[in-house]
């Protein structure tokens, strides 16, 4: 892109190589409205929902999240990013739903009771929106009433807990052994982090996966995703 | 040993036993500072700060969550009450702090000859709190137990440097957790007799706490002593939470210290400059102190800070940066303002091993905070991995550290002896002072002599296994605690504590949390 160019760069005037190009650059530099405008501009061209989803914004959030990993991205960039992202999610997502199509997932993410610590969970679920999932974030000191009326009213596919404290880490277990209680453990993916936990300590407390940082959790859930929807063919 | 023989006092064993000892300076029950504190901003500097703090205060205010009999409180001293936030007048929380909390306050210890003294001229060194794992070279990293609790405890009896038993030095994972602030106190009560810190993760944790205090002391001691110094982070930005709340009340209540401290990693919990996290944590400071000031006027409250910020990159907590250095400095002086005593530093640092990374910010943060006049120096000992390790070799490394603040802050000796005239005239020049009558005097203390360091020639280090100071440090340890003798504790006392802690533990189920 040359610098005469830049100011009145229309994005109807680029093919859809150079849109979805553009749209990645976007992305990396967290344009949300530009990239809201990439995604509808493709769509009036006849793609799917399916199609922009993965090849303009999956395509340039996957960059973003290569970068953040090799410490070239910062924090407050990615999260710009992420928001971008959410932006063309917007549009995509009630387009998803109507087509049938996979959907990336969906998230509900607090702290659990007595804690808290936040700053992690909101990492977390900056780099799950990145990603592309729909993040509920239902904030901290979370009870396991609450936890579950989330997940009653929010129908999430994962659910996520975070603990920084020894002393509130083990009530994951709680929430867990209660949703087993009631039948309704194997509906969801259970996700737990926090830096005093460790895999055998998710293991222990019958989650299905420990995530040692964000950029992971955003891994694992595209995994576990990817793995119920084969499951589910 | 023949007794046969008379025998002049002195000769090998006697200087053996002194020199070998780890224990190389006196037990002191606080620094008593004798240089200037190092001050970075001037006058009108910190007038901008207060100014601004106080904005914030009146602006924007502070949130006090689920509280509402703090509330209440608060707006029957003049705060602005909407919902949960609380807006302060200008000037009306410096007012309230200055009215009544001390500049300084005795924190008795059951030995009084342990009795501390927290605020003015002084440094109170003390170990690291809060992780939940630790690591030593030979087992490396773990889930900390009350067997490891128990030895720190006991090593911090033993280190001269440190004059303060801490609180959670480590987090006793293998207990449930609504009883293992059981354990913990009586821990500090039984294997050492110094001051200790007490419980602060629930308002009844607080209580019970200050229960088996009123028995270690004996009932109406508290009302009017102080024996408990307790930490009560603030939740930054801008928030106390109800936890930290009741915990404050049970202590101010009776008469106990609290240490309000805005717990800032800068860039996600305040803003990224020193000036504008300074602010905050100056206006949460005060919120928190005038809390504890309503609950009870003259209540010991400690101005706390603990400064260190972010990696821009992932997130994670980093240490011995420049940035929280100046935070600290400021924030010294701005508590010295205030008349009141301060709390920062230690020896944090981000490293997983006690290795070079390790060291170099442990020391940049234990330097600062000596420098600027720290009273309270919570954190001095063990730090790893951003406090999520309490370390072995680590706490032995920090001890020595510890030490040598002690000369630092002794500063000059400018007595005649200090002076050495004699030492100079005797000598002359061209020659050595080795045997001068001044140094034959004043050798053995004249220099700090590291606890941990090895400057022996290259074939002798070699000779002794090549040793680094992690595994030098390893042997200290170890030999501390084989050598370790329990102070003795009134077994009426004793039995009473247990026989309490066992009602107590009966009285409710194992919880999780
Ligand atoms: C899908 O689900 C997932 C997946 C991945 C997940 C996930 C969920 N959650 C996290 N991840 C993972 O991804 C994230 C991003 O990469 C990572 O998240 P992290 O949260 O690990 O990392 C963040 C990006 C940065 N890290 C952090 O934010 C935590 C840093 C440390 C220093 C910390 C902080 C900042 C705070 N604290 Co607290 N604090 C400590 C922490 C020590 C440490 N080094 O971890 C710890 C955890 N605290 C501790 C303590 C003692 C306390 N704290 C308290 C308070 C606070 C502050 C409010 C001051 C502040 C929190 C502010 C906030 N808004 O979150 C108190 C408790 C308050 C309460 N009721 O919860 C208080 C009790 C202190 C007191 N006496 O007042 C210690 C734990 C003790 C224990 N028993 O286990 C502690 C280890 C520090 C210490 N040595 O004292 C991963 O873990």
């Amino acid at each position: 892109m040359t610098d005469e160019t830049e100011e009145e760069l229309d994005l109807n005037d680029l093919d859809d190589t150079e849109l979805v190009e553009q749209m990645h650059d976007d992305l990396y530099d967290g344009l949300r409205d530009e990239v809201v405008e990439g995604t509808e501009i493709l769509l009036a061209r006849g793609w799917t929902a399916d199609k922009v989803l993965n090849v303009a914004l999956v395509g340039g959030m996957q960059i973003v999240g290569v970068d953040f990993r090799d410490g070239i991205l910062f924090v407050p960039e990615v999260l710009l990013a992420a928001s971008a992202m959410k932006g063309g999610m917007g549009i995509l997502r009630p387009l998803l739903a109507e087509t049938g199509a996979k959907p990336i997932g969906k998230m509900v993410i607090g702290t659990v009771k007595g804690d808290i610590h936040d700053i992690g969970k909101n990492l977390v679920g900056m780099m799950m929106e990145g990603a592309g999932f729909e993040v509920v974030d239902i904030g901290i000191n979370n009870s396991v009433e609450e936890y579950l009326a989330a997940l009653l009213e929010h129908e999430p596919d994962i659910l996520g807990m975070s603990a920084l404290l020894t002393t509130t880490m083990p009530y994951m277990k709680v929430v867990v052994d209660e949703m087993v209680n009631r039948n309704i453990r194997d509906q969801y993916i259970i996700m737990v982090g926090g830096a005093p936990l460790n895999e055998e300590f998710g293991t222990a407390v019958g989650a299905d996966v420990y995530c040692r940082d964000a950029a992971d959790a955003a891994d694992q859930a595209t995994r576990l995703m990817n793995e119920k929807h084969a499951a589910n063919v | 040993m023949s007794g046969a023989r008379k025998r002049r006092s002195g000769g090998r064993a006697n200087r053996v036993a002194a020199r070998q000892s780890s224990v190389a300076v006196e037990t002191a029950t606080f620094i008593e500072r004798k240089i200037p504190c190092f001050e970075i901003l001037n006058q009108e500097a910190l007038e901008l700060i207060e100014y601004n703090a106080d904005t914030l205060l009146e602006e924007v205010g502070i949130e006090f969550r689920e509280a509402p009999a703090a509330l209440e409180l608060l707006n029957a001293a003049g705060a602005e009450i909407d919902g949960e936030r609380v807006r302060f007048p200008r000037g009306l929380c410096r007012q309230l702090v200055m009215a009544s909390a001390p500049s300084e306050y005795s924190q008795h210890a059951r030995n009084p000859a342990r009795t501390t003294i927290i605020g003015g001229d002084r440094t109170v060194l003390v170990p690291a709190y809060g992780s939940p794992f630790v690591r030593d070279l030979d087992g490396g990293r773990r889930y900390a137990t009350i067997e490891d609790f128990r030895n720190f405890v006991k090593l911090t009896y033993m280190s001269p440097g440190l004059h303060h038993s801490g609180g959670t030095v480590c987090e006793p994972v293998d207990l449930p957790v609504n009883k293992r602030h059981f354990d913990m106190v009586y821990s500090h009560m039984k294997y050492s007799d110094k001051p200790f810190m007490g419980s602060v993760t629930h308002p009844d944790r607080a209580q019970d706490s200050v229960d088996m205090a009123n028995i270690l002391f004996g009932e109406g001691f508290l009302d009017q002593n102080t024996v408990m110094t307790s930490l009560i982070n603030a939740n930054s930005p801008m928030t106390f939470d109800a936890t930290m709340l009741g915990a404050a009340k049970v202590y101010a209540e009776n008469n106990q210290a609290t240490v309000i401290s805005p717990f800032i990693l800068a860039g996600a919990m305040s803003p990224v400059t020193v000036a504008g996290t300074l602010t905050q944590i100056l206006a949460e400071a005060l919120a928190g102190m005038t809390y504890t000031q309503l609950v009870r006027p003259g209540a010991p409250v400690v101005f706390g800070t603990f400064a260190s910020a972010i990696s821009m990159q992932s997130g994670a907590p980093t240490f011995g940066t420049p940035e929280p250095s100046l935070v600290l400095y400021g924030a010294a002086a701005l508590a010295r303002r205030l008349k009141v005593p301060f709390r920062s530093g230690g020896g944090l640092c981000g490293s997983k091993t006690p290795d070079a990374q390790a060291a170099y910010e442990s020391a940049n943060t234990l330097q600062t905070a000596a420098l600027a006049g720290v009273n309270f120096m919570l954190h001095t000992a063990g730090w790893l991995e951003g406090g999520l390790v309490m370390g072995y070799e680590k706490f032995i490394m920090d001890t020595d550290q510890a030490n040598m603040i002690a000369v630092l802050l002794r500063g000059v000796d400018l007595s005649e002896n200090g002076q050495a005239m004699d030492a100079i005239r005797e000598v002359g020049p061209g020659a050595h002072f080795l045997g001068a009558a001044h140094t034959q005097a004043n050798f053995e203390h004249a220099f700090y002599r590291s606890t941990v360091a090895d400057n022996n020639s290259f074939e002798q280090w070699e000779e002794d296994g090549c040793q680094d100071t992690v595994a030098r440090a390893n042997t200290i340890w170890k030999e501390m605690l084989a050598s370790y003798e329990a102070p003795p504790l009134d077994q009426a006392v004793d039995e009473a504590l247990l026989a309490y802690m066992q009602q107590r533990k009966d009285s409710m189920p194992d919880q999780s949390y």
